[in-house]
């Protein structure tokens, strides 16, 4: 009723074997896609070119003054900045301070002092959960600081832990002396 | 080409001037201090960065005016005075002293240590200043006269570690905080502070 297996698979075999008939340009063609650049995206192709392409333009001394005035003072800027950062962290008598004040219903205390240029944003002091108790620690390198604490904004109180400051300016302030 | 010999001159000159002017003018005033005040505030720092003088705490003194709303005025007579005390400390302790001895030598001063004190400290410690000149500030600051500060520091000047001088100074002030007369205080503690350091009987000079 039916072929044999065999059979079957001997006509595939043979119908295998035959040669295809291929494009004779079909070599050319892959040879061409293979060897072309890769696709990129093009508003990306279009911007790296824009780069890459050399440009004239003019400048007149005046400006390319300015224009290096600005870079070394930015450079000289950025330098201050890392080496001052630098020689507090890298200073081996750099010594942790802990600055604590009670300040019952208080709603903000800052650190005020030498160390941050009396800058009362720098070093705002963290509230305990209760008791009105502010506290911030602070790395401080050897010498006198003088400092005192901003209550809400705009009252100056010294630290009642530690010696008075002599003061210039009519307000309270305290001093911690930090290694020899 | 000549572009980039502009730019190189350029960079040069830029080179040349913007430390002086760095030098001259400190960021940090230049923010804080209307143009007036900190111009008179640069006067007085230029004079003592020439005269030698450490100017850090006079930017310092500055900027705690400016933080504290002080009025103009007020703000350049304290830089001022810093300064003219910053110079009477480095006269007294000696040219090779540290930024950090001189400030605690200017507050010394200015609580009323004489500066032949001064002097006679820097004979006598034979290593930083700094400790031994804040706790005699201190000291003065709660209420010890600076005659008994200053022969209590002078007494442990020679042998006192500076933890010890700083326990000295808490001990005084403990003192002083139950009630005990500041200069009692002070004579009591010291003839301790001896014997734990080695230093023998103290005897006022």
């Amino acid at each position: 009723m039916f072929e044999r297996d065999d059979d079957v698979l001997e006509r595939m075999i043979e119908r295998l074997r035959e040669p295809v008939e291929m494009d004779p340009t079909l070599d050319a063609r892959v040879m061409t896609r293979v060897s072309a650049p890769p696709i990129r995206d093009s508003r990306l192709a279009a911007a790296w070119d824009w780069l890459r392409r050399p440009r004239d333009f003019s400048l007149t001394p005046l400006s390319a003054l300015a224009a290096a005035a600005v870079l070394a003072g930015l450079a000289l800027w950025l330098g201050s900045r890392v080496a001052n950062r630098a020689s507090t962290l890298a200073r081996p008598d750099t010594a942790v301070v802990q600055f604590v004040f009670v300040a019952q219903g208080a709603t903000s205390v800052a650190l005020v002092g030498d160390f941050n240029d009396w800058d009362a944003t720098t070093t705002p002091m963290h509230p305990a959960r209760q008791g009105g108790l502010w506290s911030v620690a602070l790395p401080l390198p050897p010498g006198r600081h003088r400092y005192a604490f901003l209550i809400n904004g705009w009252l100056w109180l010294s630290d009642p832990t530690a010696p008075r400051a002599l003061d210039d300016f009519g307000t309270p302030s305290s001093v911690v002396t930090v290694g020899g | 080409m000549r572009m980039s010999m502009w730019i190189v001159g350029a960079s040069l000159a830029a080179g040349l001037v913007a430390p002086r002017a760095v030098a001259a003018q400190d960021p940090r005033l230049e923010r804080r201090l209307d143009p007036d005040t900190r111009a008179a505030v640069d006067a007085v720092i230029d004079s003592a960065r020439v005269a030698g003088l450490p100017v850090e705490s006079l930017v310092d003194r500055a900027l705690e005016g400016a933080s504290k709303h002080a009025v103009p005025a007020r703000i350049v007579a304290a830089v001022r005075r810093l300064a003219a005390e910053l110079g009477s400390a480095r006269t007294a302790l000696g040219a090779a002293s540290s930024s950090a001895e001189l400030e605690a030598g200017a507050s010394a001063l200015r609580a009323g240590v004489r500066p032949a004190d001064l002097t006679l400290l820097r004979q006598r410690r034979p290593r930083s200043l700094t400790v031994a000149l804040a706790a005699l500030t201190d000291l003065v600051a709660s209420g010890v006269p600076a005659d008994s500060a200053t022969d209590a520091v002078l007494a442990l000047a020679p042998s006192a570690r500076d933890d010890q001088i700083v326990e000295f100074r808490r001990a005084v002030e403990r003192d002083i905080a139950l009630g005990a007369p500041p200069a009692a205080a002070a004579a009591i503690r010291v003839n301790s502070a001896l014997r734990e350091t080695g230093g023998g009987q103290h005897r006022k000079p």
